[in-house]
């Protein structure tokens, strides 16, 4: 028989909090994350505002926060997220498991370009005329400005080496980037790590900051930031007719994923059950999901039967609900077509929201938030629903939280590119 | 018939790396020990402190694309090219009929690194907000007149993902799609995962590839900075000596390539070539000195234990070999522990002597080697291995020599140690 998968812990930091009950607090309250951007002086910018992380202090987590101090925040969230994850699971220092069989797999976004010294070395060995850089100058500038541990803390697999080196995490190490899908990815593949025996634990998740002016410029440039700065808190409206893109944020969400039999003869606390994992492509354009939803009915479908369930035993979808035109359309199409007749009864909310997109860590954050919808009864709502949108007419939990017990909920993530990761979390 | 039990087989190859283009023209620089480390030609390098590494050299990517898909490589990266044109290849090698292939069961998986902004295309922006405090940029005049001067689609020339996107497009590979970003060790962790979804019967064929380059100004100076690179400036094409006592740092590279990955009976019902089978694959973590044990040691040990193998099987080793003082030494130790006591010295070959380390596209490329020592029945020698290093207790390839066991073995790591092996076996 195939090996269970169970949620033994789960850590987050978050715009609406540092811990996983503070975040659901917080989301089951229908706060909004969004403030105006402080991480660097957006003033000119086309959009201002975004989901930050506030009064963050890695020392609080771990016990040499130096150890990160050239590290971009996608690395010191991820450490902090681990923590809580890996304390609450007693997985911390606990010298009876054998951590060799405890591995480590994130979906981590990319770290933060040294965008000052780099803008300004390219400002100044740019020739116009030729549109040329005159690349001695340039790399004579870099090799004396660039910081090489700043440098080195950008490469992508330096994340899971931290968790891995820091909290003695010996076996499997990935990390994934999947654009949007990456948090989500990486929980479905660790769970296949333990369904095969690759490991009996494993430490997963996602984290992500793109708030900096690369990376707004980057999303700004393709025109799939709400610019609603005039009305910031009210920018993310997920499936509401007058969503114009979605708002940025940040964060980090671990889970402990580890095998049901190795969780039950620790004694460890068993949050849920990770049961269904579907990935699929669009294989369609770059930019854009396909119109029809292919990929994303194919990959609830998957997850469904992966976790041998029918549509009508999921009690509660968690949508990818990014909040722009395109994405909230197709996946209520989506849905409707996995979920036929039963579409109009299942509720779905979005997270984006109150947190906005946590892009990388989006997925694990959001799974997270399933799991406690499904321990707490309560259900989070879809603040800012105020027009209703004729093609985006299912029930969206609008505004309020709604008390209701569900077995089984679902969790989109759909990455720019392509890939789509659906999970199901089932009630232990 | 099918098997019982699903079987996985490589079935394609596509290369791209500074020592060819193709697979014949690669496999004869093996055979001839013709290295392609050279001095860096695609920009002037006077300023580096390592000019020098593994460069591919008369890339055009617009000979990978159906005419009406080239304006595609308008927002693909080098990177992103190398992907595509590997993925061209490795189709074409498995000479597979793409129509007759089940969209929703034919995954992708790559291994991809940091791909730093084109700083080209960032000029006119930067210039606009330049002002004379060095080190920090008008960020006012950037959000205002700076952004629009930026191509709009610029972003997604460097996110990783867009390597295994862009194939899945080009090849309406609707299954299952990922992207491992750890580096030196990214391509062979996306072959394992592969493996595994392909095995778990969610996918029936797959291309798996890595692609990478740090042959353009900021990446060699962001590898000169955190890596310790070879200064063997003099003599480039003797500078990737894996193992060897004179070896002085790692030989920055670029360049990639794909493989077919099939269910065995998809691959036997169409009559494709088959060149091996994976039947062992492991992951760990663990550098030298803790309390854990080696995680190569680990991986290893894990894939021959799922191949149902042991050391004494294996005909060769294709190592990580980066030429790197201490990680050469950590690398020979472990493989010492693995294979020291099983009876015979089991060789082991370090592709990196002939091209450098092309990072996220090194692990395909250079299991390619063995896959096709395998068809051809030669392994081929490590270059510049001279003098061996008590340091390093391997048995390094000097000459080719015949295969003469049907498994071999493929490790790769990071230097933050991220380790993988696979074992495939001769079919």
């Amino acid at each position: 028989m195939r090996k269970r998968v169970a949620i033994t812990g789960m850590g987050v930091v978050t715009p609406l909090g540092h811990s996983v009950g503070e975040l659901f607090g917080a989301v089951v309250e229908g706060q909004s994350g969004v403030g105006p951007i402080t991480l660097f002086d957006a003033g000119t910018f086309p959009t201002r505002f975004a989901a930050e992380v506030k009064d963050f202090d890695l020392g609080r987590y771990v016990d040499e926060p130096q150890r990160w101090a050239h590290a971009g925040p996608n690395s010191r969230l991820a450490a902090a997220a681990a923590r809580q994850a890996l304390e609450d699971a007693g997985l911390l220092d606990n010298e009876t498991i054998d951590r060799t069989r405890c591995g480590v797999y994130m979906g981590t976004g990319e770290g933060v370009q040294d965008f000052h010294h780099l803008i300004w070395l390219v400002g100044q060995h740019y020739q116009p005329e030729q549109r040329t850089l005159d690349r001695p100058a340039f790399i004579a500038g870099a090799l004396r400005d660039f910081n090489p541990a700043r440098e080195f803390e950008q490469e992508l697999h330096t994340t899971t080496a931290h968790l891995a080196d820091y909290f003695r995490l010996w076996g499997p190490n990935y990390n994934c980037l999947t654009a949007c899908a990456a948090g989500g990815q990486a929980i479905g593949e660790a769970a296949e790590m333990i369904r095969h025996g690759d490991a009996e634990v494993m430490l997963a998740g996602g984290s992500h900051s793109m708030i900096h002016p690369l990376g707004v410029t980057g999303f700004s440039l393709l025109n799939a930031l709400s610019t609603n700065n005039a009305d910031y808190q009210h920018a993310s409206r997920p499936f509401d007719l007058r969503r114009d893109g979605f708002v940025l944020g940040e964060g980090s969400g671990v889970v402990i994923l580890e095998e049901l039999e190795h969780a039950r003869r620790r004694g460890a606390p068993i949050y849920a059950e990770l049961t269904g994992y579907g990935s699929t492509a669009d294989a369609f354009r770059v930019t854009d999901s396909h119109p029809e939803g292919r990929g994303a009915v194919v990959c609830m479908r998957e997850a469904l039967n992966d976790a041998g369930l029918l549509p009508e035993d999921v009690g509660y979808i968690n949508a990818h609900g990014t909040s722009t035109p395109l994405n909230d359309r197709v996946e209520t199409l989506a849905i409707k077509q996995v979920f036929g007749g039963q579409a109009y009864r299942v509720p779905v909310s979005s997270s984006k929201s109150m947190l906005g997109h946590l892009i990388a860590a989006a997925g694990a954050v959001e799974l997270i938030i399933c799991v406690m919808a499904l321990r707490r009864g309560v259900f989070p709502p879809t603040i800012n629903y105020e027009v209703p949108d004729p093609e985006c007419d299912l029930d969206y939990i609008a505004n309020d939280a709604r008390e209701q017990k569900a077995r089984h909920a679902l969790s989109n993530s759909f990455g720019f590119g392509g890939q789509n990761i659906s999970l199901v979390v089932s009630r232990y | 018939m099918t098997s019982a039990r699903r079987r996985a087989v490589l079935t394609g190859i596509g290369v791209l790396t500074p020592i060819g283009l193709d697979v014949p023209t690669f496999w004869d620089a093996f055979r001839n020990g013709q290295g392609g480390v050279r001095r860096i030609q695609a920009f002037d390098r006077s300023a580096l402190s390592t000019r020098f590494g593994g460069e591919v050299l008369g890339f055009d990517s617009r000979n990978y694309l159906d005419k009406k898909e080239r304006k595609r490589l308008n927002v693909m990266g080098r990177t992103i090219q190398f992907a595509v044109a590997g993925a061209q290849l490795a189709l074409a090698d498995s000479g597979v009929d793409k129509s007759r292939l089940d969209p929703a069961r034919f995954g992708v998986e790559y291994g991809a690194a940091t791909i730093p902004s084109e700083l080209e295309e960032l000029g006119p922006a930067a210039r606009v907000c330049a002002n004379c405090q060095p080190g920090t940029v008008h960020l006012a005049n950037w959000g205002g007149a700076g952004i629009g001067c930026i191509p709009p689609m610029w972003m997604l020339n460097h996110v990783p993902n867009m390597l295994a996107c862009h194939v899945s497009i080009l090849h309406n590979a609707q299954g299952p799609n990922n992207t491992i970003t750890q580096t030196d060790v990214a391509g062979l962790l996306a072959l394992g995962e592969a493996y595994r979804t392909l095995i778990r019967d969610r996918a029936d064929f797959f291309l798996v590839g890595g692609a990478d380059t740090m042959i353009s100004p900021i990446n060699m100076v962001r590898q000169c900075l955190f890596r310790r690179l070879s200064r063997r400036n003099d003599a480039p094409e003797r500078a990737s000596r894996p193992f060897d006592r004179l070896r002085d740092g790692i030989i920055p590279g670029e360049g990639g390539g794909a493989v077919v990955l099939e269910e065995f009976d998809h691959a036997r019902r169409r009559g494709g070539r088959i060149y091996a089978e994976v039947v062992g694959f492991g992951a760990a973590f663990g550098r030298s000195g803790e309390a854990a044990s080696h995680g190569l040691v680990r991986a290893i040990r894990a894939a021959l234990a799922e191949a149902g193998v042991g050391p004494e099987d294996i005909d060769h080793v294709n190592a990580q070999g980066y030429s790197a003082v201490d990680w050469d030494a950590w690398e020979a130790q472990g493989l010492s522990e693995v294979f020291g006591g099983c009876g015979r010295p089991v060789p082991v070959f370090a592709p990196k002597s002939y091209f450098g380390n092309l990072g996220a596209g090194s692990s395909i490329p250079e299991l390619a080697a063995s896959l096709l020592a395998f068809e051809h029945n030669l392994v081929p020698a490590t270059l510049n291995y001279k003098e061996p290093d008590p340091a390093c207790p391997v048995t390094v390839t000097r000459t080719p020599q015949p295969v003469s066991r049907p498994f071999f073995l493929k490790v790769s790591f990071t230097e933050l140690g991220q380790c993988a092996a696979v074992v495939c076996r001769k079919l």
